[in-house]
């Protein structure tokens, strides 16, 4: 079973790929969030998150995630999440982070997309 | 920056910190300040909503702490701000004004947002309460299923840490943990699982080693709940705390969905094992049943038949009959020990074993040593197998045959005496080296010679009486104008009739050889 978050990072300028691997909680969501925003600030304005090796996210974990999100708009970039459990995108449905943050069924098609 | 700018920037939508980034520009730029920092707040905690200019200003302050800046009350927060060098001024007049509404406006916004991260989250705990009944009661592998328990249980409450514990006998066995280490199995009789499970639920209880604050449920009502659900330290922003009663409300609600659905699950597991079972007997059913023989050996002189049936799909009980050397046949009815599928396999065992012997050595003590020292190498120490084996040769009308711990066969003359089959030893598989003598006879014209097992015998009727060999020593001897086929029919029927639709519990096997002439 999965214990702390570990996330990796793929830079591809000016886009990254954010990989996580554990529980998006506390935590994790702040993990999460220092990773981002040192893309931000490494001029990264395209972020996804592939969340294939996350099975669980908290309320906590999603109000940071949120909070990402909205950083991101305010430099007018974009943030999109791919390879999520059914259960975490229904909560990501639900939660309205699917408005702000396009969900995509995979990397690659995320990838396609983003770099078009 | 001008008035002209700021207002620009609201009517370009840039968004509200944008909008309140551009005047504390503005303020900085017409007081004469370096930089400036407006928090929303109130007397105990105030934390920074923008700021502008090139100084730190802390993310948050306490209430008395101004972190060393100049600062300004506003109703809804704190302005900081760092003067400049020389001729700087307070801030005041319209763009404290202007910076206090706006606060005001962000203020409102973020209680706004919380409100409505509260509201949608009340609906994910409700779709995981709904889909628990409803997706993971059909999730009906075991594996799956605890550990989507677990992972739905923790995030549902916002737990840092969880474990699942469900019963295996006498105990409480981990099936799954989160966020660290759990003992690996409880016992029912442990006093804290005794609090859990029982009627005073509650108290930090320290299942989890090293948690801080710990709530746990039973998945299902006692005394037939599946386990229990235990998770720990309720998370927040500012770290783990203790859980409020009302999770407790929702993890009992969510723990008793789970042990429906944990429920539908093994049961599901045991319909599988055994249609599983049930295959595989019907497979053993069919090797036993191509076991026994196909063709009736001739022997001129003399009338052959067999029959056997097994009180479950795959018996104990085993006959053949078989063409040997020189004209000879031989014939054989064993009894294993147990039924079902180890049954099976000892028989065939036996079947093969004495197929390859019988042919080389005749019948004899010599063979039934063989077979006892291969069956006692090859089956547990508890496995035997009885066994009268006999082999006649036609040409001297004589029987030999060793009886290895079975039921005496009978031969029944023509005068209706009968002699008994008895000479040989113990039943082969207990020793290894047992020793065996053969014994012989002679048949006369119209003797039967009968070989059973005692399921036949020991048929009991509803009112426990045993069918017995009298019983069936009268049928055989009232046969002598019957052939064996109706003899066997006949003696079907008898044990039918006398077990009233009483099912019995072991096989039944009839072997019969008569000199007709």
């Amino acid at each position: 079973m999965t214990e702390m978050l570990k996330v990796t990072v793929d830079r591809r300028h000016p886009m990254a790929v954010i990989y996580t691997e554990g529980y998006i909680n506390n935590q994790g969501g702040e993990e999460i969030a220092r990773v981002a925003y040192d893309l931000i600030d490494d001029d990264h304005k395209v972020l996804l998150l592939n969340l294939q090796g996350t099975k669980i996210v908290n309320s906590i974990g999603i109000s940071i995630l949120i909070e990402i999100i909205e950083k991101m708009l305010e430099i007018d970039g974009r943030l999109a999440f791919c390879n999520l459990t059914p259960t975490i995108e229904k909560t990501f449905h639900i939660m309205g982070l699917a408005q702000y943050a396009k969900i995509y069924p995979d990397e690659g098609v995320a990838i396609g997309e983003l770099s078009g | 920056m001008s008035w002209e700018d700021v207002l620009g920037a609201a009517r370009l939508r840039e968004g509200e910190r944008a909008f309140l980034v551009r005047l504390l520009q503005l303020l900085c730029e017409s007081r004469g300040l370096k930089a400036a920092a407006l928090y929303s707040g109130s007397e105990e905690c105030f934390e920074r909503q923008v700021m502008w200019g090139s100084e730190a200003f802390p993310a948050s302050i306490d209430g008395d702490d101004s972190g060393g800046y100049e600062s300004l009350e506003l109703p809804e927060g704190r302005l900081l701000f760092a003067p400049g060098e020389e001729d700087w001024k307070r801030p005041k007049g319209p763009i404290v004004l202007a910076l206090a509404s706006g606060l005001r406006a962000a203020v409102l916004r973020l209680q706004l947002k919380e409100q409505s991260f509260v509201v949608n989250y009340r609906g994910v705990e409700l779709e995981a309460l709904y889909e628990v009944g409803l997706a993971i009661a059909s999730m009906l592998n075991l594996e799956q299923l605890g550990e989507e328990i677990l992972l739905r249980a923790v995030s549902l409450l916002d737990a840092r840490r969880g474990a699942l514990y469900l019963r295996s006998g006498g105990r409480l066995v981990l099936d799954h943990t989160l966020g660290g280490d759990a003992m690996p199995e409880l016992p029912l009789d442990d006093p804290q699982v005794a609090q859990v499970l029982g009627p005073g639920l509650g108290g930090e209880q320290h299942l989890l080693p090293g948690a801080r604050h710990l709530m746990a449920v039973p998945v299902g009502a006692e005394p037939n709940s599946r386990g229990i659900l235990v998770i720990a330290d309720k998370e927040s922003r500012h770290g783990v705390g203790p859980f409020p009663e009302s999770d407790r409300r929702t993890l009992a609600l969510f723990a008793n969905q789970a042990a429906t659905a944990l429920e539908t699950a093994y049961l599901h597991r045991q319909a599988l094992e055994k249609e599983r079972l049930e295959r595989e007997i019907e497979l053993a059913a069919d090797i036993q049943r191509r076991l026994l023989p196909t063709a009736i050996p001739v022997a001129e002189g003399f009338e052959l038949a067999g029959w056997s049936r097994p009180a479950r799909h795959v018996g104990g009980d085993f006959y053949d009959l078989m063409r040997l050397k020189q004209g000879r046949v031989g014939a054989v009815l064993a009894d294993v020990s147990g039924k079902g599928l180890p049954a099976a396999l000892m028989v065939s065992t036996i079947h093969s074993s004495l197929r390859l012997l019988v042919d080389r050595e005749g019948v004899g003590p010599g063979l039934v040593q063989h077979l006892n020292r291969h069956i006692a190498a090859s089956t547990a120490p508890n496995k035997f197998i009885t066994l009268l084996v006999v082999e006649l040769d036609p040409s001297s009308n004589e029987v030999r045959y060793v009886n290895a711990g079975h039921n005496p066969g009978v031969v029944i003359g023509s005068d209706g005496n009968v002699r008994e089959l008895a000479s040989g030893g113990l039943p082969l598989g207990l020793f290894g080296e047992s020793s065996y003598e053969s014994g012989s006879l002679v048949l006369e014209p119209g003797d039967l010679l009968c070989l059973y097992s005692d399921g036949l015998t020991e048929c009991e009727s509803p009112s426990d009486e045993e069918f017995g060999l009298p019983r069936l020593v009268d049928l055989l001897r009232a046969s002598s104008d019957r052939s064996l086929s109706e003899v066997i029919r006949d003696v079907d029927a008898a044990v039918t009739d006398f077990a009233q639709g009483l099912s019995q519990g072991d096989d039944q096997t009839l072997v019969l050889l008569r000199r007709t002439a």
